[in-house]
This record gives C-alpha cells, structure tokens and sequence, in this order.
C-alpha cells in the first residue's frame, strides 16, 4: 500500500462574479452569480514511502489547493485521498503528527519570539522527547549552522535563514512524509543550493518522503526522481525526471530587442525559421513583454548559433538575451505534445 | 496538555517582548479612573445611596471593571481574522492542536501579561491613590474564580466572531457590534442595577451578564450570601460550558468553507 493515495481527487470552490466599479460593488450586495472553480481536477496519482517528487506547474496551477488537501487543510469536495491509509481532514490532528510542512510564503515559527523558543514549543506540541530533540537540533546545527540563529527573534532573520528554520522545523518530529511548497521563493543562488542540499540530506537519512511544489526548475533537476506536472487543475504529465530533464535542457528561449517592431514581425520572423529548419523545427515565437520577442527553441533541433544567425541575417536586433526556460513555457511544451 | 501549556508560556513572552505597551495602558487607565471617578463623584453629590449602592461600591464597580475590561479582551476575533484573510491559519492547522484550545491558551499568555501589568496595578490605585476601602467578604474569595469563568466566556464570544470571518472574511463591522452588544448589556460601563427593572430581569437571563456584573458584584458587594454567590458561579459555569461547547459545534462548519489561495 502506497504511503499516499490519490484517485479522481477534486477541489470546486464558489467563487463571486465580481462586477466592476463601485455601482458594481452595490449591485453584487444583492445579487451575486456564482461560478465553480475547478482547483484540482479529477487528478489521481500514488506516492510511495521515501520518494522525492516534484509537483510543478504554473501559478494558479493547484498545487498548493492539492497540498492542502493532503495535509488535511482543506476538504476535498471529491474523490479519495490518503496518506497513510487515513483521510487527513477527517483525521487532521492525528495526522499532523506524520506531517511536516512548510509554507514557503508563511512561517510557521513564532515571529516575535527567538528561534530556539519556536522548537521548544513545537517539541511540545509534537509531543518530540528530549533526547531525539537534542539530537535533531545537533544534527541541523552541523547541517545548517543552527546555533548561530537560536537567540535571534524570528522576525529578524533574513529569508533564506528563516526559510533554513522553517525546514529544519517541519523535520524536528521525524515525520513520514514533509510537504515543502515553494521552499525556494525569492531567494538566492547561494542559499537555495543550501537549501537543496539539507533536503537531500535529510531525505536519505530518514528515508522521509517529500512532495516538493516549486517554480524554479532546478530545484526539481536537483532533487526529484519523478515528477508530475499540473496545470489547470489536471495532471499533464507524471512519470521520471529524465524525459523532463532532457526537454527542458535542450530548451532555450533567446529573448531578442527588435527594431521597427510591428504586428508583422512574429510571423517574418517565423517564416525565415520554417525556411531555415522546415515545419516542424519545434520553435515558438511570443511576445511576452513590450519590445521584447522570444523565440523557444529545441537546441536539439536547432542549435543557438544556427537560430542566431538567422535572426540576426533577417531583422535588425539592437538587444539580445538567453534564458533558460521557464515554467509556463514547459507547460506550454508539454500541451502541445513535447513528452508524448 | 503541556503543548497547550508551552503554546501559553510563549504569548506570555511575546508579551513580555513588548512590555512597553503596556505603559500607555496603565496610564489611560488612570486617565479613565480619575475621569470617572469626578463623574460619579457628582453624581452622588448629596445621596448616600443610588439604587442600593454606595459610591464606594458603584466605584470600585467601575474602576475595576474599566481594568477587567482590558483583561477580559482576548483580541480573537482579530487575531482569528487576521489568520484567516491572510491564509496564517493553515500554519495552525498543519499542527496537531486544536483550533480551539490554541487561541484559548495564546490569548492566555496575554491576559496573565495584562493581569500583572494592569489590573493589579489599578487595584493598588484604587486603594492607595482613590482611598477607596475595599469591604472584605467571601465575595472577595470567589473573585478570581469568577474572573476565570467570566474570562473563558469572554472567550468564546470573541472565538465565534472570530469564526464568523470564515465567512465574511472581514471583523470590522462585526467585532465593534459585539464590542457595542458585551459592554453594555453586560454591565462593564454602568451597574446593571441602573437599568430598569424590566430590562435587568430580562439580561439575568442572558450569558452577558456574567462577563461583567458577576465579578464585579462579587468584589463590589462581597457579604451577599453564600447561596447567592454560589448559584452566580453556577449560572457563569453553565454559560461557559454551553458556549464552548456552541462554538466548537460551529467551529466545524465553518472550517468548511475554508479557501486559502496564494501560496
């Protein structure tokens, strides 16, 4: 039996049509029509005890709404779910205690209070003896330098340190299974590596499962074996890293600065890209911010410096950038069929 | 239980962290205690008694409870709406602790806090600056009991229009009509023996009453009967129990309809 279960799982929520304007505003007072969101969306897959997954999508994806449910936040307006054989909201307390969690957005440290008074309490809440709490503790100070934050007020700390607490915290009662959404946000080259690697680490020590919901896709590269997917509520892909990997390192969008940008630019420049490498070159081109167009590419197909040569041969380019690919565009690869 | 116990130790040092609140609190207590105190002062003026009560008595009634009523507010309903809005609340969730038990011993953190830092320190005013003689009885005994129960009521009322934010995902409106409703059918501003017969008759019976004018009677007017005092405490605990067992009920409905979104 799988450590988590999930078959036809769904998440509607009712959501106000919000009229425009203040007369809007009035108007919805009295009369609202509601529409149904569908947050997740008759998904279904199984997680097996000590695997790493990485469950990424765009925003909006439903992600965290999936998180929330496995955590036992949220009821699931269908469908089955468990964690350990237990419906987690009908069991929301006895299953906190197999759960870590952490909200990369939210703390779930006390702000006001130093760090060191944070574990003692949860070390009650999660009813952790002494001597496994001393030994954690020894073990995230030799792994993140630990002791150095003890007497500092969590509100003091910088995002990357309170994110390093928050990780070691949702650890500290030696849970089967840690949830870590967007552990990574807004931070640094330097710290996410750190944080990636106390992951790793404490993954292979306790043999701990985590479903790891991320936006930057080296998190995933670095630390997943197996992968799903989500975008609008459904799974579009579940399976190994690798195929992933291999698509999305071949991938690149070079983002190009056009002079005398106009409506007819995409298309001459698609057309120079179909007589170049043929039909089905697998490139697309998108305007996604003013002045800036961005060609994806498959590197395997058509390398950088051909595509270069043939913008720079047809158009004139004042500014020229590349960049890895980005979430929305894997998604996008994934629609139109790219792991198929 | 030592969860909930470590949950309180760490609001009371939250509220050590920012002792300096508490300042400005005890001196717009004093404001409010010598304000009131010329108020009744006047009204008095020439009477020794005002609907059975001494001046004594009807001010130490509302000095104290100006003190109580710092004491007694809990912020709940605030600190619910604010985890709430701001999707905090799945942070408490994910813990394997009760909602309910949670805020009560958070909130009880602080009140010890304000305890030490204002109410005693008001009484002492009230005895050594006001000169007031405090009258000695088996009123004065059962206080802190009834201060206790009242405390756990005031609780649960601010624990539901906490709760109520579930659904309308805001507290202004609703937390100052509760404000409005608990302080004046409770009896916090006047006596309730200043209200007409009727209107008296008709707030015994509702659970406001024992908030305020349970405790504060009992310290205001501590030689009434034992049987009298006792069946006080009785009417506060049946109020506590009912409440809390109310709010639990409704805290399941609620939680329902929760939705969390960013992140």
């Amino acid at each position: 039996m799988s450590l988590i279960h999930i078959q036809n799982l769904n998440k509607h929520f009712k959501v106000l049509n919000r009229r425009e304007g203040i007369g809007g505003a009035f108007r919805d007072l009295f009369s609202g029509s509601y529409r149904t969101v569908k947050a997740v969306d008759d998904i279904s897959f199984d997680i097996e005890a000590g695997e790493i997954v990485g469950y990424i999508g765009p925003n909006g994806a439903g992600k965290s709404t999936t998180i929330k449910m496995m955590t036992g936040i949220l009821k699931p307006s269908g469908g089955v779910l468990q964690v350990n054989g237990l419906m987690p909201y009908n069991n929301r307390i006895k299953q906190a205690q197999i759960m870590g969690v952490v909200f990369g957005q939210r703390t779930q440290l006390w702000w006001d209070l130093p760090v060191i008074e944070s574990f003692k309490i949860l070390r009650e809440i999660y009813k952790v003896d002494q001597k496994t709490f001393d030994e954690h503790m020894g073990m995230f100070n030799e792994l993140v330098g630990l002791k150095a934050l003890y007497s500092q007020q969590v509100r003091t700390l910088s995002l990357g340190q309170r994110m390093l607490c928050d990780i070691a915290a949702s650890f500290l009662h030696n849970p089967q299974v840690v949830f870590l959404d967007e552990p990574t946000i807004g931070l640094d080259i330097s710290v996410k590596a750190k944080i990636r690697s106390l992951i790793k680490t404490l993954n292979a020590q306790r043999n701990t499962t985590i479903i790891l919901t991320t936006h930057d896709l080296g998190d995933v590269e670095a630390l997943c074996h197996r992968i799903i997917i989500i975008d609008k509520g459904k799974i579009l892909y579940d399976g190994d890293i690798k195929r992933v990997t291999a698509l999305f390192g071949a991938y690149r969008t070079l983002k190009l600065q056009i002079d005398d940008y106009n409506d007819a630019t995409i298309i001459a420049l698609q057309d120079k890209l179909t007589d170049r490498f043929g039909t089905d070159n697998g490139s697309t081109i998108a305007q996604t911010e003013e002045f800036w167009t961005d060609v994806t590419f498959d590197q395997a197909r058509t390398p950088l410096s051909d595509v270069l040569a043939v913008v720079m041969s047809n158009f004139k380019v004042s500014d020229v950038r590349v960049v890895e690919i980005s979430m929305e565009n894997v998604v996008q690869q994934v629609y139109d069929g790219a792991l198929r | 239980m030592k969860s909930y116990l470590a949950i309180l130790r760490g609001s009371y040092m939250i509220g050590l962290v920012y002792r300096y609140g508490f300042l400005f609190n005890i001196a717009g207590n004093v404001l409010y205690m010598s304000v009131t105190y010329f108020l009744w002062r006047s009204i008095y003026q020439g009477r020794e008694t005002l609907n059975g009560l001494t001046f004594d008595q009807t001010y130490i009634y509302v000095a104290l409870g100006s003190a109580i009523f710092i004491l007694l507010k809990t912020y709940v309903d605030w600190q619910l709406a604010f985890d709430i809005r701001e999707g905090m609340i799945a942070t408490y969730l994910i813990k394997p602790i009760d909602l309910q038990l949670y805020n009560l011993f958070n909130s009880f953190g602080y009140a010890l806090m304000s305890l030490s830092a204002i109410t005693v320190p008001t009484f002492l005013l009230l005895v050594f600056a006001f000169k007031i003689q405090i009258p000695l009885g088996i009123g004065l005994v059962l206080f802190p009991i009834s201060l206790l129960l009242a405390y756990l009521l005031s609780f649960c009322f601010d624990y539901f229009v906490g709760l109520l934010c579930f659904y309308t995902e805001s507290i202004w409106g609703l937390s100052i009509t509760k404000d409005i409703i608990v302080t004046v059918l409770s009896g916090a501003l006047i006596p309730l023996q200043f209200f007409p017969d009727a209107i008296q008759k008709v707030l015994m019976w509702l659970p406001f009453q024992a908030i305020y004018y349970t405790p504060l009677t009992m310290i205001a007017q501590p030689n009434l009967s034992w049987e009298t005092f006792l069946s006080m405490l009785g009417v506060q605990l049946f109020w506590v129990v009912a409440l809390f067992g109310l709010t639990r009920l409704f805290y399941d409905q609620a939680v329902k309809v929760l939705r969390i979104s960013g992140g």
